[in-house]
């Protein structure tokens, strides 16, 4: 079955329950991989779920960036995860959690290096080969970089993308959020991201926090995507074309109407996107 | 210039340092490298210290939240996780509390967080289909005398010299907290029968039976540890009790 480009919502434990009551009109259901790792009633409710709508399967914690090398035990539970839901879409994110051992429960960020991109690359690879299938990744928000590297982050996913076969997903926030912080400019950015690779976008909130008496926007997830995200993702529909979209909202979980309604507010501007592309066609 | 090993293992020691700790390689661009990282550092610390809100929500009420996100604070750094599913991380967490000097005089805290933890295990535990008492009653007693049979992966069983089920039913959300800390040692058995977590009191003799079942005894072993902890206890009570518990496996084959 082909996945079509509809919006869909992350699914959070405050919403299983009513979800599983109301079955509310979405496009589609992303999970955290990590969250269903365990047996129990978590993975009863998504088997249901799953009958209903289609599922991504977004992985937090297998740190493709790792210069120790991949957790072999963790990437054979995702394996497991994915046989048993046969997720729609698999996604991933550039960046590394774990070092000495240590998970640090975060996205952190890479110098985008040469010696970077081999080990990114090899370990895309390895994942892709092990669940037999093409995986996203996903480009992270950053609060720093680092002066040693030699690639701009949309150079270096084009790059992953090209060497391994992997398709992008492309978080519409983060790419706002990274340029605000770091003195990007969003457009280019965009404009950089080979199109045909792009397999899925998120959009999410974020805060305005203060580091050393300046703004930092944080990529929080816990409010309404902002208008300047909302005019971001208009642009990108129209250089990529319609993309599954996900709104992701983690904390602070509204009620589930509200996040309905965001996910609604995506749905509209793909419907324009979708009619876009047939008047070109058509033309 | 650091390798990518160097550097990660660098950030991975800053982020659980102090809050001046930074590495050389961040680029400053009108904000300190420092303050860059700190923003990292936040969400490490804060994230983790959420998960283990959530699985020991009788603590953080014991303790209060803010003693309870100072401990916390320190148990991450102290201890990070080792590996990415949440719901796997705080095992220690007890142990690192009957440490920690800020909350010695609390002699039963660590307790209630190892039951919090054990109904955490529960919650989450691997699926596995219980021996029925149909499927029981179908083994001849030969059968079932020799079999191997093993504890659900849902079950802890929990010694305490405090009531720590007293504790927990205390303290949940509208409790009055008030708890007779004389009332004494339990011996509690926690699991998952079906979707619901649950935990009850055991006799000294049910206790000694599972954890002999538990240890790899067989049925016969598991009997034998039973009358030991008590004399004259009721043998085939014993095993319809655990039964109905839904905490036995057949692991035979």
């Amino acid at each position: 079955m082909a996945f079509q480009s509809l919006a869909g919502i992350g699914l959070r434990s405050p919403h299983v329950e009513e979800m599983l009551a109301t079955r509310p009109a979405v496009g589609w259901l992303e999970i955290h991989a990590e969250n269903y790792m365990g047996g129990g009633p978590a993975m009863r409710a998504l088997e249901r779920l799953r009958s209903e709508y289609p599922v991504s399967v977004h992985g937090v914690g297998l740190s493709l960036g790792s210069a120790d090398g991949l957790d072999a035990d963790h990437l054979e539970r995702l394996a497991r995860l994915v046989e048993r839901v046969e997720p729609a879409l698999v996604s991933e994110h550039l960046s590394w959690s774990i070092a000495g051992g240590a998970y640090l429960n975060h996205l952190l960020p890479l110098p985008y290096t040469e010696e970077s991109l081999a080990i990114v690359t090899a370990h895309v690879a390895r994942v892709q080969e092990r669940l037999r299938r093409r995986i996203l990744v996903e480009n992270p928000s950053g609060y720093l970089r680092f002066e040693h590297s030699t690639l701009e982050e949309a150079e270096f996913l084009t790059a992953l993308a090209q060497r391994t076969g992997c398709g992008l997903l492309c978080d519409v926030n983060n790419i706002h959020v990274t340029c605000a912080n770091l003195g990007g400019d969003a457009d280019a950015y965009l404009g950089a991201l080979p199109a045909a690779a792009i397999g899925e976008i998120h959009l999410g909130g974020h805060a305005v926090n203060d580091a050393d008496g300046r703004p930092i926007l944080i990529d929080d997830h816990a409010s309404p995507v902002a208008e300047p995200v909302w005019r971001l993702y208009e642009r990108a529909l129209a250089r990529f074309g319609a993309r599954p979209t996900l709104v992701e909202w983690d904390t602070d979980v509204p009620p589930l109407p509200t996040l309905l309604g965001e996910a609604a507010q995506a749905a509209h501007r793909l419907d324009e996107a979708a009619r876009g592309e047939r008047d070109v066609h058509a033309a | 210039m650091s390798t990518l090993r160097e550097l990660q293992h660098d950030v991975r020691d800053a982020l659980l340092g102090s809050a001046e700790a930074t590495v050389g390689e961040i680029a400053g661009d009108g904000v300190t490298p420092a303050a860059r990282l700190a923003v990292y550092r936040h969400h490490v610390l804060t994230s983790l210290t959420a998960a283990l809100e959530a699985t020991f929500p009788v603590v953080v009420r014991l303790v209060d939240q803010r003693f309870f996100r100072y401990a916390c604070d320190a148990y991450v750094r102290a201890e990070p996780p080792a590996g990415p599913c949440l719901f796997e991380y705080g095992a220690t967490f007890p142990d690192f509390l009957a440490a920690f000097p800020a909350c010695r005089q609390l002699a039963y805290l660590p307790d209630v967080a190892r039951l919090e933890w054990a109904m955490n295990v529960a919650l989450h535990a691997a699926d596995a289909t219980p021996l029925t008492t149909e499927t029981a009653r179908a083994l001849s007693a030969g059968t079932l005398e020799s079999a191997r049979l093993a504890l659900h992966p849902s079950v802890t069983l929990l010694a305490s010299p405090w009531p720590v089920d007293a504790l927990w039913r205390a303290n949940q959300p509208g409790g009055d907290g008030v708890v007779d800390l004389d009332a004494g040692a339990v011996d509690l058995q926690i699991w998952r029968r079906g979707d619901d977590v649950a935990f009850r009191a055991l006799a000294p003799a049910a206790t000694a039976f599972r954890r002999a079942l538990a240890d790899g005894g067989t049925l016969t072993v598991a009997a034998r540890a039973a009358l030991d902890a008590e004399p004259g206890a009721d043998l085939a009570a014993l095993l319809r009790e655990a039964l109905d518990d839904e905490v036995l496996l057949d692991c035979t084959r």
